[in-house]
């Protein structure tokens, strides 16, 4: 069986705005969802900036997951499920998940108290896909994949596997990530976290900001899609991936590993490189980062890179680690129909190291027929998606 | 749910390559002889980890196998991780740096990272960035362990982590067999690996999970002891493997999958059910359970021998090597070290999803032997 897969609904929980269209609409519009530092107390920590969600944990549902059980209402609009709920698959990728409660609880062991056990022993990283996959009366195959910052586009990717293989009728992919004290005094200690707003891209970038927000797509066989009348939004294609095996934390710098993701998702998809107009890229406005990307997009896609347009969502939330290859995914899929290139925001001084039309400042109309989405991870893992424009072909 | 036959049967795809860290001791014969007297190998921790029971493995010897400055950087599961890799590359006679971008490695882990993190937050709670330490916080990723297996035997194809309670590794083993038979890679290293650290063990202990008095044993519900350890299986063609002259230590026949509906022990029992009974086995020579000591996984095990009398009683190993040593990766390795044609393997889980898992012509042997 090699089925077609097509992206039916999803939801997004951003930083920016409530909701999918409203969050697009923002984006287009030129805004971010970047502001003070309110959600840790880190008052000794030099960067003071966050892309912070406003919704709060609650007694017994960690952010992450309240994060996702929104987007996935927001998917599942108008949704029909199997009639075999053995055929629903959930797969999520996560980044720091219950992090937070097992800091509240070390903290209070530091401290000499007795903290609540149960809760980091109950709140662990699969959570968010047993509860989405409750709401959903999921039986089917359920993973949490954990890649770090490339674990959500896996998550994609795995999903989009299981339906062309004809395992599945339905999976719901995708992120959810809310700040926690590691990540944010991690990347601090590593350097990478800019005091200011990010600059992906430019001359003068120094750094990431961190985020948060939750993406849900719903993934099903095209066929299914066209019976029940469901709105298609985009067809996946397929996906590459591949490690580095050059840092346990650094990008390789010529992109090596990256490019050989990129080709494997074309491959994939069967497209040839001229028929990309679109790169939803990692973009995380790190020194390593945005060059070695925009080399490994000029090695998968050669002299055709030069006519594709490059947006990075990391100027908009932030880096919202293990759902950001959702959210870059959740940018190139409204872009696919739309039209139109979200931009890449404070994009003043371009880096000549990145010499692609990253869409600086403003969004840009323009054809788009395919976009690949990139999402790059420590340990030198290298995800790529590729997703076309449904036309209602 | 309707349970979906899984076909079986002798497939193309077989583990060509075993290595192992357990608590019993470096390697496959340590662990050979472990299962063979059905001696736990439960003790007093080492006094870093905190008071208590548990399996550590205090006899892992990373000499000649991590260069020391490497070592001195990894938290125990990459530590182990790395250890059961060298020997599964060996077991198999691969050399993975020859295979490039068309080696993947899948990981399967219920902790991995935590160590890590547990590490890096103590001091940057006490002292705030001053804290910090750049060297542990890329280790705080539960991917940390793919990281360094890919930098220290060159794998360049794709790689996934997978985190689960007590069985990821069979997620892990699920994705391996995919991209092999995808055509994507023509190897895949499989790992599961935990490690254990003070906060997991005290969360543990203060959430009641943890056996209070003596062994655990499985059906009596008082609760596991704490493992640790990896264990790495080389998961290749069997075309692949005859070129290279290796006798396989077992056939992938089967593996399947179900997940519950709801949070019950019942839901979880009956997916573990569908997922063992859509393998369609009639009578298994050998049986490797998922039992820990632990109501929530004993019931599904004890629900599929009602279920089943005709197979034979489940060898369960974590009454040995404890829980968390592999994310279900200790189950697999166990149905691996006794010849067998056909061995039936299930993996519960406290959450999400059950497993089962088939390997049929199970040779057992020792060493590498050359057909």
């Amino acid at each position: 069986m090699n089925r077609r897969v097509v992206v039916t609904g999803f939801g997004m929980v951003s930083s920016l705005a409530p909701g999918r269209e409203t969050t697009w609409a923002a984006m287009l519009e030129g805004r971010d969802g970047l502001g003070p530092l309110t959600r840790l107390n880190l008052p000794l920590e030099p960067a003071q900036i966050a892309g912070q969600v406003p919704l709060a944990a609650l007694r017994h549902q960690t952010l992450c997951e309240r994060m996702a059980l929104l987007a996935l209402e927001e998917a599942l609009d108008g949704f029909t499920p199997p009639g075999d709920p053995g055929r629903i698959g959930v797969f999520q990728g996560a980044g720091t998940s219950g992090l937070p409660v097992a800091e509240a609880y070390l903290e209070e062991r530091m401290a000499g108290g007795r903290g609540r056990a149960l809760e980091p022993a109950y709140q662990t990283p699969c959570n968010v896909a047993d509860a989405l996959a409750r709401r959903l009366g999921a039986c089917g195959p359920r993973a949490t994949l954990m890649n770090a910052c490339s674990s959500s586009l896996l998550a994609l990717g795995q999903a989009w596997e299981r339906i062309v293989a004809g395992e599945l009728d339905v999976a719901v992919a995708g992120g959810a990530e809310s700040l926690c004290r590691t990540t944010y005094g991690g990347f601090s200690c590593l350097k990478a976290v800019d005091p200011r707003k990010c600059r992906p891209f430019s001359r003068d970038r120094a750094g990431l900001n961190l985020g948060e927000g939750a993406v849900q797509l719903l993934l099903e066989p095209l066929d299914r899609a066209q019976a029940r009348g469901a709105t298609i939004f985009a067809e996946v294609l397929g996906y590459g991936a591949s490690m580095d095996a050059h840092h346990p934390t650094a990008p390789h710098p010529e992109g090596e590993g990256a490019a050989r993701a990129l080709a494997m998702a074309l491959r994939q998809g069967r497209l040839d490189a001229d028929q990309v107009d679109l790169v939803s890229a990692h973009g995380t406005a790190t020194p390593a980062n945005d060059g070695a990307e925009c080399l490994a997009i000029r090695r998968a896609l050669g002299p055709a890179a030069d006519a594709v347009s490059v947006t990075s969502t990391k100027s908009q939330f932030g880096h919202t680690l293990g759902a950001a290859g959702a959210f870059g995914a959740a940018a190139a899929i409204l872009a696919l129909r739309d039209q139109v290139v979200s931009p890449t925001l404070r994009l003043d001084d371009p880096d000549p190291l990145c010499d692609l039309d990253c869409t600086p400042l403003v969004a840009k109309q323009r054809r788009l027929r395919a976009a690949l989405v990139n999402a790059f991870a420590f340990g030198g893992n290298n995800v790529s998606l590729l997703l076309g424009r449904w036309s209602g072909a | 749910m309707t349970p979906q036959p899984t076909p079986h049967g002798p497939t193309d795809l077989v583990i060509s390559g075993l290595g192992l860290v357990l608590p019993c001791g470096d390697g496959i014969e340590a662990a050979r002889a472990s299962l063979a007297s059905g001696r736990p190998c439960f003790a007093e921790l080492p006094e870093a980890l905190g008071p208590g029971r548990g399996a550590a493995c205090t006899a892992f010897n990373p000499t000649g196998i991590i260069p020391p400055m490497q070592l001195r950087r990894l938290d125990r599961a990459c530590r182990y991780a790395w250890g059961a890799a060298h020997q599964a590359f060996l077991d198999a006679g691969l050399e993975p740096r020859s295979l490039g971008d068309r080696i993947a490695v899948a990981v399967g882990t219920q902790s991995g990272g935590s160590e890590a993190s547990e590490a890096f937050m103590r001091p940057y709670l006490l002292r705030g960035p001053e804290g910090a330490s750049p060297l542990i916080f890329p280790n705080t990723v539960a991917n940390a362990a793919s990281g360094h297996l890919a930098l220290a035997f060159g794998l360049k194809g794709p790689s996934a982590t997978f985190v689960d309670r007590e069985n990821a590794t069979f997620g892990a083993l699920e994705q391996a067999c995919r991209w092999l038979r995808l055509g994507l890679v023509d190897a895949a290293l499989v790992v599961g690996t935990d490690g254990l650290f003070p906060l997991l063990l005290d969360l543990c202990g203060r959430a009641g999970f943890l056996a209070r008095h003596g062994d655990p044993v499985v059906g009596a519900g008082t609760g596991f002891l704490p493992g640790e350890g990896a264990q790495a299986f080389l998961v290749e063609t069997r075309a692949s493997v005859a070129g290279r002259g290796i006798r396989p230590r077992a056939t992938l026949a089967g593996l399947a999958c179900r997940s519950a509906a709801g949070d019950g022990r019942e839901d979880r029992a009956e997916a573990l059910a569908a997922s063992a009974e859509s393998l369609m086995v009639t009578s298994p020579q050998r049986r490797i359970g998922g039992g820990n000591g632990r109501p929530n996984l004993d019931v599904a095990e004890a629900r599929l021998a009602a279920r089943q009398p005709q197979w034979p009683a489940a060898l369960h190993p974590k009454q040995l090597w404890g829980e968390f040593a592999g994310s279900g990766g200790q189950l697999l390795a166990a149905a691996l070290l006794e010849a067998s044609p056909q061995v039936l393997i299930t993996a519960p889980a406290s959450a999400g999803t059950q497993f089962a898992a088939l390997l049929e012509e199970v040779s057992g042997r020792y060493g590498i032997i050359s057909d």
